[in-house]
């Protein structure tokens, strides 16, 4: 996709310059800008193709966008065992400071997938988030542990990837590709999210439609859309490819477009 | 070590970040390409322990992306796709020896990657390296005998093949959709292409896993695929049969990395990096 290349300017930003970020910059001067929070693990690899397409779709609409990387998550410091929830969250609030001072506005949105949607959520009061698009956000975290342990423990024997099965030393404290420490286990075991004190949009495109799901989210300030087709997130089969969705876009899009 | 993020090239539509050791200046430098449409992190963050581990031995780095490739545009040039890559590579050389005064340059590359590092090592001459993982190959003899004569011997292998088609037959399997993908080139091509380069002084590293198995399976196919310019002192290969494609597991990618780098200390150590002939 050919645009103006002035228009994403990579950087490094926050203490020690350690956190790296693509701010995105509408032709005019914003009303409001879009903070996107990235998934973690995998997750931020198959996603990156579509944070850029997003991000530039609501840029040229207009509005500020900043794209970033955690501690010890992709172009940011730190190594990958490093990787810390609360870490997460405190970056975001940096992040969010710094999309304000770029942007020169005051009204910053988040927006997350997966893990990223559940940073979003999390970070909102202190990022003083004026909205949170959150899509398949993580409430429970022990559950998301468990698909990420049963991911793994198939991995060890997965015949399309290993000529033979691995040992299960080989495959231990990892999750899918990435080391993963009993620090970040434990938070994200002990995850438990309700509804954010911020208007709300949930984007649902998990595979099985459990009407259930968000009820702790409702509120007057809380919104549940579907979008498909299903996103296989937890498809091992599939790990290594980008997860893009139009629906996705034009759902982010229409959402602000509402309430711009 | 400082990281810098770029926007660099020649329509400023590159993004890469460059690892810049302190008193690296004039040394070798390292470039990694992508891995088929994996951004510059590289799979699994890949390029980002790699470049970081190199920095601290002391080689500036730089990982970017391809023109239309994870962050970067297109130039809109009107160009082949190989005449693109060799003119992003060009803008690379040219920002890492701004950034650290690099005059010869070694390639990284995996899969899709090692087939655009072989295209630019084939013909600039700043290039006096190259790591290639999982680059060309061909299924040979040798490799069908040791694919299909294992198979051919063990009835068991026979049975479980008939009931696994009436099980694949039973649950279609989800769309192909091909992340990692090496377009073959003519192997006579590939052969006079590594010997121009050893011609020239090149050293290169061949890393070949366990996870190509469907065209590759064993560490003498390298001479079968290649000839005798695997002979070549300058040409060192690796077959690791146990890993996968793109080193999901982290003990491999720590043992992948350990190896290029003592590959590179060995052949290209900082202290005299770049001047060799």
């Amino acid at each position: 996709m050919s645009m103006r290349p002035e228009a994403e300017l990579p950087f490094f930003f926050g203490p020690d310059d350690g956190l790296f970020g693509m701010y995105h910059a509408p032709d005019l001067p914003p009303r409001r800008a879009v903070l996107m929070c990235a998934p973690l693990g995998q997750d931020l690899i198959r996603c990156h193709r579509l944070y850029r397409q997003l991000a530039q779709t609501l840029a040229r609409e207009g509005l500020a966008v900043l794209r970033f990387d955690y501690h010890g998550t992709g172009d940011s410091s730190g190594g990958s065992a490093e990787v810390d929830w609360e870490r997460c969250v405190a970056d975001t609030l940096v992040a969010a400071a710094e999309l304000r001072k770029r942007a020169r506005v005051d009204r910053v949105i988040g927006f997350g997938a997966r893990l990223g949607g559940s940073i979003a959520m999390c970070a909102a009061d202190r990022a003083r988030l004026g909205e949170v698009i959150a899509w398949d956000p993580v409430l429970d975290g022990d559950g998301y542990v468990a698909a990420l342990d049963a991911m793994q423990a198939a991995l060890r024997e997965d015949a399309e990837r290993f000529t033979r099965p691995r040992s299960h030393a080989d495959v231990a404290e990892q999750w899918l590709g990435f080391d993963i420490g009993d620090r970040l286990r434990g938070q994200l075991s002990a995850l438990t999210l309700g509804a954010p004190n911020v208007p709300m949009l949930v984007l649902d495109s998990l595979p099985e439609w459990e009407a259930s799901r968000w009820d702790r989210l409702a509120s007057p300030r809380g919104k549940v859309a579907g979008i498909s087709p299903p996103t296989p997130w937890n498809d091992l089969r599939r790990l290594e490819t980008a997860i893009l969705s139009q629906p996705l876009i034009q759902a982010v899009s229409g959402r602000l477009k509402e309430s711009a | 070590m400082r990281e810098e993020a770029h926007r660099f090239g020649r329509g400023r539509h590159l993004v890469g970040i460059a690892g810049v050791p302190e008193g690296a200046v004039g040394e070798t430098g390292v470039i990694v390409l992508n891995a088929g449409l994996v951004h510059r992190i590289g799979p699994f963050r890949l390029h980002v322990e790699l470049t970081r581990q190199l920095n601290a031995a002391g080689y500036p780095t730089l990982r970017f992306d391809l023109s239309t490739l994870g962050d970067s545009s297109a130039t809109g040039g009107g160009q082949t796709r190989t005449q693109q890559v060799c003119a992003d590579l060009d803008d690379a050389m040219t920002l890492l020896k701004e950034r650290a005064g690099c005059e010869r340059f070694v390639l990284v590359g995996l899969c899709s990657g090692a087939q655009n590092a072989h295209i630019v090592a084939a013909t600039d001459p700043r290039v006096s390296g190259a790591v290639f993982l999982d680059g060309y190959a061909y299924r040979t003899l040798g490799y069908k005998l040791r694919h299909y004569l294992p198979r051919l011997v063990d009835p068991g292998r026979w049975s479980r093949l008939l009931r696994r088609r009436g099980a694949e037959a039973a649950a279609a399997k989800p769309a192909s959709e091909p992340v990692f993908a090496v377009a073959p080139a003519p192997r006579e091509e590939v052969i006079a292409d590594f010997t121009g380069m050893v011609a020239r002084g090149m050293k290169l590293y061949l890393v070949y896993s366990g996870g190509i198995s469907n065209y590759f399976n064993h560490a003498r196919q390298f001479r079968e695929c290649f000839g005798r310019v695997m002979d070549h002192p300058a040409v060192t290969t690796r077959y690791v049969a146990e890993t996968d494609h793109t080193y999901i597991l982290t003990g491999d990618r720590a043992r992948l990395l350990d190896g290029i780098g003592g590959w590179l200390t060995r052949n290209f150590p900082p202290a005299v990096a770049g001047r060799h002939a």
